[in-house]
């Protein structure tokens, strides 16, 4: 889901200040409660169909159950120790921890990091700065899966662009099977990824730096401070809490990475699970385990991984909550 | 060391040849990502019209060399496209439609409301934002077969709908505020009831967070492929991204059908990206940035 993606810094700072209205206005003073009848449709939509199945996902992660029938061979916490212990779930869990880790550092540095670097470029008034803007954030408007489809077609060892482009400019020693290579094949992917998502890490830098009081800037370059002191000593500073937040919205991103691999490798995360990351060992013990390696462990058993993958997800999330707020007070 | 050199772009103060080169390498990093950013797309396009012959002898050529629009009637032909275009605008129109109706709704009454739980309440919405959908997606599934809605259009719609909540009610929620309260007040009383405000006041001002709110949705829902690939069985019930996924498993050999799909698919957003970047990113950055 993109939407989290969404949340950024300052407006999560406006909503926690502004003081709901209290003031009971003549206008507000509606003598019936009618009113109330416009929360409905959204607040139940909202609970049945996204609180009442995540309250379930938790209870259901302490059963045995193959989804069908009642709820009522309870196991504790068995689910979650068989991620631990059980072979062979135990092996794929940690190697999809480890690869979702990944992940994470390698697209911090590669679009979180490079996105820095480009709104940095971008805010200085270059020309065309709004045209590149529009231009990096194309490709985030299309579908995942739809993008990890165009680049397996263009990663592909024998007739892919990608290695056409490195025979012809004489660099044949890079060319490989990219997607095939066990050392190469989630680095690839998260470049793709990259690709895929520059676009947003660049809007939101930029709107903060653009946010920065020029007065300020305008003030360190007249006492003689260079362009690289400036932004080292006073924008960066300022970025902190921007930065904090994209890190954290790309944690989040990294842990729920499924569309990408399930596109370019497939539901294992091959070549020889070297790209299964949680979401696609969520999804084969969820709806791709009949009869499989993932016999015994059951809906509880996916369900146990994604409490564990909410409870990996969830104190970061509340961490950028509060962290936001109390950065918000300082301002 | 360009940096110093760069500074303030084209804001002419010190022209000196160490600046020029700096901004001409700034440029060049620039154009060089762009390049990164389009070729790849120009290439499917461009692939989208040739044989899978002279794909394979050519994969960079931009320029064909004749142009095969027969591909595109194939693909479109081949994979049921007419089908899936047809459920991806169903399901975008109306979960889009219902996630602004009933998200603006629920956020007028949380912005304007004071009553016990409407924190709580505004909180509750929040905490959809932070957590992936997704990961409920076991009881969901089992919730939509009990239903007897597995396999239908309308299982996608509702859980689109009910996770567009968050980012609405968030967006919305702030827009509302800063409305000044006189036209209310004024229409108040004049006997107005709290729907025919919201409705006949209120909605006309938040267009353009409305407008936001629905590009986006639109979107994050034409977008999606995890809920039918979980949903949906049946062929003609298929979405345009789950209808790509299957043809890419059933034509891997084909590249120039492969490629006429994935243009076909990716040209709709495309087009609404041209035709509204400008307030799809001032709009996105005001949210974000207010």
């Amino acid at each position: 889901m993109r939407v989290f993606r969404f949340l950024r810094r300052p407006s999560v700072a406006a909503d926690a200040d502004t003081s709901l209205p209290g003031r009971r206005g003549r206008a507000v003073a509606i003598k019936q409660h009618t009113y109330l009848l416009m929360l409905v449709p959204g607040l139940a939509m909202y609970l049945a169909f996204i609180i009442w199945p995540f309250a379930n996902t938790i209870r259901v992660s302490f059963y045995n159950w193959s989804g069908l029938g009642p709820l009522d061979d309870f196991v504790g916490l068995g689910n979650y120790t068989n991620l631990f212990n059980r072979a062979p779930i135990n092996r794929q869990f940690s190697n999809a921890l480890s690869n979702t880790a990944q992940v994470f550092f390698l697209s911090t540095v590669l679009s979180t990091f490079v996105g820095l670097g480009f709104a940095l470029i971008l805010s200085r008034k270059i020309p065309g700065s709004r045209f590149y803007q529009a231009l990096y954030f194309m490709p985030n408007t299309l579908s995942v899966v739809v993008v990890g489809f165009l680049w397996n077609l263009l990663l592909n060892p024998q007739f892919g662009a990608v290695n056409a482009v490195l025979r012809s400019i004489g660099l044949d020693s890079l060319a490989r099977p990219w997607l095939g290579d066990p050392d190469f094949a989630l680095p690839s992917i998260v470049a793709v990824s990259a690709w895929a998502n520059m676009g947003f890490p660049v809007l939101i830098f930029l709107a903060a730096i653009l946010g920065i009081p020029s007065d300020l800037l305008e003030a360190a370059r007249l006492d003689g401070a260079s362009e690289l002191r400036v932004v080292a000593t006073i924008v960066i500073p300022l970025l902190w809490p921007t930065l904090i937040t994209l890190i954290v919205l790309n944690f989040i991103a990294s842990v729920n990475t499924f569309e990408l691999v399930f596109a370019m490798e497939g539901s294992e995360g091959g070549p020889f699970f070297a790209t299964d990351v949680l979401g696609t060992l969520f999804y084969r013990m969820a709806f791709g385990g009949v009869g499989g390696v993932y016999a015994g462990t059951g809906l509880g058993g996916a369900a146990a991984l994604a409490t564990l993958m909410l409870v990996i997800v969830l104190p970061v999330s509340v961490f950028v909550i509060i962290y936001q707020r109390k950065v918000s007070h300082e301002y | 060391m360009s940096t110093r050199s760069e500074r303030d772009g084209g804001a002419p103060r010190h022209r000196s040849p160490g600046r020029f080169v700096g901004s001409a390498l700034v440029q060049l990093v620039l154009v060089a990502y762009g390049i990164i950013v389009v070729y790849p797309l120009l290439i499917m396009l461009a692939s989208s019209l040739k044989t899978t012959g002279e794909i394979f002898a050519n994969p960079l050529s931009l320029i064909p060399e004749t142009v095969r629009l027969v591909n595109y009637v194939d693909a479109w032909n081949q994979a049921n496209f007419g089908t899936y275009f047809r459920n991806s605008i169903f399901v975008c129109a109306v979960s889009v439609a219902l996630i602004l109706f009933f998200g603006s709704m629920a956020a007028y009454v949380l912005a304007r409301f004071s009553f016990p739980g409407n924190r709580a309440i505004y909180l509750l919405f929040l905490a959809g934002f932070m957590i992936p959908i997704r990961l409920a997606i076991v009881p969901l599934f089992i919730m939509m077969r009990d239903l007897r809605l597995l396999d239908t259009l309308w299982s996608l719609i509702l859980v689109y709908v009910a996770g567009g909540m968050p980012f609405t009610i968030f967006l919305m929620v702030n827009f509302f505020r800063h409305i000044p309260r006189d036209l209310e007040d004024a229409a108040v009383l004049d006997g107005a009831g709290p729907f025919q405000v919201y409705y006949q006041i209120m909605l006309p001002l938040v267009r353009p967070a409305l407008a936001t709110v629905g590009l986006f949705h639109f979107l994050s829902v034409w977008n999606d492929f995890f809920f039918p690939l979980i949903f949906i069985r049946s062929e003609n019930l298929r979405t345009v991204p789950l209808g790509v996924s299957t043809f890419f498993g059933e034509y891997t050999n084909d590249w120039a059908l492969m490629f006429a799909a994935l243009s076909i698919s990716i040209m709709p957003v495309i087009a609404v990206y041209l035709l509204a970047s400008k307030q799809f990113i001032a709009g996105l950055t005001s949210g974000a940035i207010k």
